[in-house]
C-alpha cells in the first residue's frame, strides 16, 4: 500500500486535532459522529453501537498510547478513517493500562468486496506501531501535517 | 432505537461481528495485529436480546432472507438496491414502516435500508 492510498481513506474532516471527550466511550462517540458526517456512511447511533460491541469482544488500545477501535457495517457504503488525538490522554483500558493519546476509527462496509479493511488495518496498525511516527502523530497541527508524516513513514 | 429496520441493520452488523470472531482466519488476523477478541459470549448475548425485540414477522422475513443470501439488509444508493444492483422504481422512496411491511426490494427480495 502506497502513502497516496493509505491516505484516500482519510480527509480533513476526518482529523480530529485534541478530543473534547475524556472518556472512552466519549471517544468512540465524538468520533463516530466525525465519521457519520460523510456521504458514505450514516446513522452515527448504528456506528456507535457496533463500535462499542466491538470493543466490548477486547479493548483495541494496543498499548503504548495508541488505539485501533474498528468494525463493519451495513450502515458504510465505503471504508473511511477517522484520525483523533488527546493531549490529556484518555484511559482506554488499554492492554498495557496507559492512556491512550492516538486514534485511528475505521469503518469498513458490510461487504469488503474490494479487500481493503484488513490490509489497511494492518498498514495502520504497523505505522502506528513505530515510536518515531508516533511522535511526529503528536505533534501534527493539521491534517496537513498528518499527511506529511505519513509520506514520510511509508515513502513513496 | 426504534425503527424497524434499523433493529435488523444492528442485528446484521451484530451477526458478522460473532462470525468474524468465530472464524478461525480472521481471528487470527487481528490477534496477529495485537488485537483481542475474547468476549464472545457477551456478543452472543446481546444477540439474543436484540432477537427478542424485534416483532416476530420481521425477524421471521429476516431469517428466511439469510438462508437465500449473505446479506439479508442492503443500503439504498443513489436509487439503486446495492444488494442486486438493480434501479428502484421512481414511486419507491425512503418510507418509515410502522405497521407495514418492511421495504424490500422487488428484484432481490432483500430488506432496503435508506442511508
Ligand atoms: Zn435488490
Amino acid at each position: 500500500m502506497t502513502a497516496e492510498q493509505f491516505l484516500s481513506y482519510f480527509s480533513p474532516e476526518r482529523f480530529i486535532k485534541d478530543l473534547r471527550a475524556r472518556s472512552k466511550d466519549g471517544v468512540l462517540s465524538e468520533m463516530s459522529k466525525v465519521l457519520a458526517e460523510d456521504d458514505d456512511v450514516r446513522d452515527p447511533g448504528l456506528l456507535l453501537e457496533m463500535i462499542r460491541r466491538r470493543e466490548s469482544l477486547g479493548s483495541t488500545g494496543l498499548g503504548d498510547g495508541i488505539a485501533v477501535p474498528h468494525g463493519r457495517s451495513t450502515a458504510a457504503t465505503q471504508t473511511k478513517v477517522v484520525f483523533a488525538r488527546s493531549k490529556r490522554g484518555i484511559d482506554f483500558a488499554a492492554m498495557d493500562g496507559k492512556p491512550c493519546r492516538i486514534f485511528f476509527l475505521i469503518v469498513a462496509p458490510y461487504e469488503d468486496n474490494r479487500h481493503e479493511y484488513l490490509p489497511l488495518l494492518g498498514k495502520i496498525v504497523e505505522t502506528a506501531s513505530r515510536e518515531d511516527i508516533r511522535k511526529k502523530f503528536m505533534d501534527v497541527g493539521s491534517h496537513e501535517e498528518f499527511q506529511e508524516v505519513v509520506r514520510g513513514a511509508i515513502g513513496e | 432505537m426504534s425503527d424497524r429496520v434499523q433493529m435488523l441493520v444492528a442485528l446484521q452488523d451484530l451477526e458478522l461481528m460473532i462470525r468474524e470472531a468465530e472464524d478461525p482466519t480472521s481471528k487470527e488476523t487481528e490477534e496477529a495485529l495485537g488485537f483481542t477478541m475474547q468476549g464472545i459470549e457477551k456478543l452472543q448475548m446481546d444477540c439474543e436480546q436484540l432477537r427478542k425485540k424485534i416483532p416476530k414477522p420481521d425477524l421471521r422475513l429476516y431469517d428466511r432472507i439469510r438462508r437465500r443470501y449473505h446479506r439479508v439488509v442492503v443500503p439504498v444508493v443513489s436509487r439503486i438496491c446495492t444488494g442486486c444492483f438493480q434501479g428502484l422504481p421512481t414511486s419507491r422512496t425512503r418510507t418509515i414502516p410502522t405497521s407495514r411491511p418492511l421495504p424490500t426490494c422487488e428484484s432481490c427480495g432483500r430488506i432496503l435500508y435508506w442511508l
